[in-house]
């Protein structure tokens, strides 16, 4: 028993994204049984809040991430096959127009136009809020997306593998579609949705951060919804984290920082160590599937 | 040593590659062996003469591990003693030094045999060309394969000259002629049976080239005696039995070949005319319906008829035939496909629309590279133009047609990445064979496949000529298909 558990865990360990996940996901729930115990209840309400906010919007913006890739792929090969360059170009050009700008700009960009529609009234439930800092973040990021998944079906029809299947009369929607992308880059693109997973993640604090502490506070506090951003730029999340530099020249309230400022530290570790994790779980899956 | 015999098994991360008992080598005799690409010819040879690594192969010998196999059997000998010319002559020099310093190193340094064997390797070849490769660096693309080969072939018989073999030491020859034309084939081989001749030694030859053995017996029936010709099988999936090959059986096979054809050449639709002429990447191609290049002639393809485009490899033949299915973009060209007719302005749907799948299909030459090697069996005929649909028990009655049977349940499910090379290759035909296209244009379609499988080809392609299709036949296999293709179907392609 103790043996076969033994090489049980050896295994594990080897699949090192697998591993990660466990040993991540155990970490974070021991950290919920500690704020639990010790962080007081409205605190730890929007911790979990900001922790699934935060997830949640994650989540959202690799899956329209991944339409708005496959969709803009289809046209590209549609047009390259029909020989129609001057469509080709203006969607190219369209591409690297949002390419030009850079993705943190384009997010606060994003956000400002929530915040207008916040105002006016428009967005009114906090889903459609989530849904749209979702859509606007996959908006600068499913270029890198889009790269992979053309760099993958190029290099595909430089090869026999495509012209052979062409000339038994094999639609390219299908070649492409099943063979290529389903086929042989799954893996790939399920290894780039992680990295944008991360990349999501590490936007959405950086953008929430920054306006939580530069904008109108009437409107970021009041009516976007909680993300671990937004909690970690909150007057207390500041605080519990300076507490951790006053430790340092004072090592006797090392303790308290664990009890008394749980509200940033969790903050702070959950973003820093979902990104390891994350960078971790990425780097493990391109090794276990040779990408 | 005796002539010995070797129970052995091989897997890599704990899945059974092979298994075969009495694997068979003869003392001071030539074995041939022969065998579908990808069947194990390689792996095994390897595994006798101890070349394989411990991770990922976990192999057993005569019911030993490999360890003890290596420390107690023959392999010190036959390492020290022997030589291991590789299928792949790419992979096996060093880039780091010339050929020359490659061609001196070790055990091969400082004898002077090296250059009577290189000009005897490289006839026709003027010395000062010799020493010009000699002095390269091998890349990917220099020196050419043919003549990488011809070097790592230089080494084995200057170690032979050298060293004078014993009949107990075994020279292995992995698809030593592969990247060879059947001239220089044919010189290889003789060297090597005349060093036999002075001196016999243990012999493996490894090939798939089954146009070998009526050069054998043609030019070397002195040696016949001496020769052994086996065939590796499958027996069941990953069960492999060495079995002795019936040559009499095949040249009675080859002389009683008859053409594949469907009636008279006369009142045939025509399927293909391409002009003698066109250009391609700035080179002016011409089609000759004599090998003395004379008279030049319109390609045609017949219905119920083979074509047969003969030219030396690297002229242009596939790329010709990618022409004709608009895969490359010719300069000059035209051509008539049934009704419709194409030069070098027409627009590349018009192949989607109405060649691919509907009036011409093609099948490529290296299997491993034209199939979805991700796709299972069964995933590679889904998507085919085809009136009925590829059901499982429709595509198992197609694959009963060129493979054995009883055919397992599971090869459906098996992903083309684990068959062999002769597995592969029968997918391929079979994807385009499968397709009820007029036209077929076959490039190499015999490549990679046990004697067996080739009648079955041959048996699909005379099923395919009676229903009134037409083939364009691309292959260096001319022995075979000299035989089965009349003369006045066979055309020249050469170059200006």
């Amino acid at each position: 028993m103790k043996r076969k558990l033994g090489t049980a865990l050896n295994n594990l360990y080897k699949k090192k994204d697998q591993w990660w996940l466990l040993t991540g996901s155990i970490i974070f729930l021991l950290l919920w049984v500690w704020d639990r115990l010790f962080l007081n209840a409205p605190a730890l309400r929007f911790l979990q809040i900001g922790f699934l906010n935060t997830l949640i919007i994650s989540t959202l913006v690799i899956l329209i991430s991944l339409i708005l890739a496959w969709v803009i792929i289809q046209k590209m090969f549609f047009f390259r096959g029909r020989n129609w360059a001057w469509a080709e170009l203006l969607l190219t050009f369209f591409l690297n127009l949002i390419r030009s700008i850079p993705q943190i700009v384009g997010v606060l960009l994003g956000y400002v136009l929530i915040t207008i529609l916040l105002q006016l009234s428009i967005l009114t439930a906090s889903w459609q809020t989530l849904l749209l800092m979702a859509a606007i973040i996959a908006l600068f990021v499913f270029l890198e997306l889009v790269d992979l998944m053309q760099e993958r079906i190029t290099f595909y029809q430089s090869l026999d593998f495509y012209n052979a299947m062409k000339v038994c009369g094999i639609s390219s929607f299908r070649i492409i579609n099943f063979n290529i992308l389903w086929k042989n880059s799954r893996g790939h693109i399920l290894n780039k949705l992680i990295a944008l997973f991360g990349v999501s993640i590490f936007l959405q604090c950086s953008v929430d951060f920054i306006i939580s502490v530069g904008l109108s506070t009437k409107v970021s506090a009041l009516n976007l919804p909680v993300t671990l951003g937004s909690l970690l730029a909150k007057i207390d999340s500041k605080q519990d984290i300076l507490a951790i530099g006053y430790s340092f020249s004072h090592p006797a309230r090392l303790s308290r920082l664990f009890l008394q400022h749980l509200q940033g530290i969790s903050v702070a570790f959950s973003i820093v160590f979902l990104l390891i994790m994350i960078y971790k779980i990425s780097n493990g899956y391109a090794e276990r599937h040779r990408l | 040593m005796n002539n010995r015999e070797f129970n052995i098994r091989i897997e890599a991360d704990h899945t059974l590659l092979l298994d075969i008992e009495r694997f068979r080598l003869e003392t001071g005799k030539i074995t041939f062996l022969l065998g579908e690409s990808g069947i194990g010819k390689t792996l095994i040879s390897k595994a006798l003469y101890g070349l394989l690594d411990s991770e990922p192969w976990e192999v057993q010998i005569n019911g030993q591990p490999y360890y003890r196999y290596l420390k107690e059997g023959p392999v010190g000998r036959w390492q020290r003693d022997g030589f291991f010319v590789f299928q792949e002559p790419s992979s096996h020099l060093n880039p780091l030094l010339t050929i020359e310093q490659q061609l001196n190193e070790g055990d091969l340094a400082g004898n002077s045999y090296e250059p009577n064997i290189l000009r005897r390797l490289w006839q026709n070849v003027a010395y000062k060309e010799i020493e010009d490769i000699l002095k390269v660096f091998p890349k990917p693309f220099r020196p050419s394969g043919g003549e990488k080969q011809r070097v790592l072939l230089s080494m084995a018989f200057k170690k032979m000259q050298h060293f004078r073999p014993q009949k107990e030491t075994l020279y292995i020859f992995d698809e030593p002629t592969g990247n060879l034309d059947d001239v220089y084939r044919n010189q290889v081989v003789a060297f090597l049976l005349e060093e036999y001749r002075k001196n016999p030694f243990t012999i493996l030859f490894i090939t798939h080239d089954y146009s070998l053995i009526n050069e054998l017996y043609r030019n070397h029936g002195d040696v016949l005696p001496q020769m052994r010709f086996k065939e590796l099988q499958r027996v069941a999936e990953n069960q492999l039995e060495l079995k002795k090959f019936d040559t009499d059986g095949y040249l009675k096979w080859l002389e009683k070949a008859h053409p594949l054809q469907s009636g008279s050449l006369t009142g045939r639709k025509s399927l293909l005319t391409v002009e003698p002429q066109f250009k391609v990447f700035d080179r002016s191609f011409r089609i000759f319906a004599d090998a003395s290049h004379t008279r030049p002639a319109p390609l045609k393809v017949l219905s119920g008829k083979i074509t047969y485009l003969k030219a030396p490899s690297g002229v242009g033949k596939t790329t010709l035939a990618k022409i004709i299915m608009g895969l490359i973009p010719a300069q000059q060209v035209h051509f008539e496909l049934g009704a419709l007719s194409f030069t070098e302005q027409t627009g590349r749907m018009r192949w989607q629309k109405q060649v691919w799948g509907k009036r011409a299909g093609m099948v490529f030459q290296h299997a491993e590279e034209a199939l979805d090697l991700r796709s299972t069996v069964r995933q590679i005929f889904k998507g085919l133009p085809v009136q009925q649909k590829m059901t499982r028990n429709r595509v198992l009655k197609e694959l009963s047609f060129i493979f054995e049977a009883p055919l397992q349940n599971t090869l459906l499910q098996r992903q083309v990445f684990h068959l062999s090379g002769g597995q592969k290759q029968r997918l391929n035909l079979l994807r385009t064979f499968i397709l009820n296209v007029d036209l077929i244009i076959l490039d190499e379609p015999l490549n990679g496949l046990d004697f067996n499988s080739i009648q079955r080809v041959l048996k699909m392609i005379q099923r395919k000529l009676n229903d009134g299709k037409g083939f364009l036949l691309i292959s260096h296999n001319e022995e075979i298909f000299d035989r089965f293709i009349p003369e006045e179907l066979q055309y020249y392609l050469w170059f200006q």
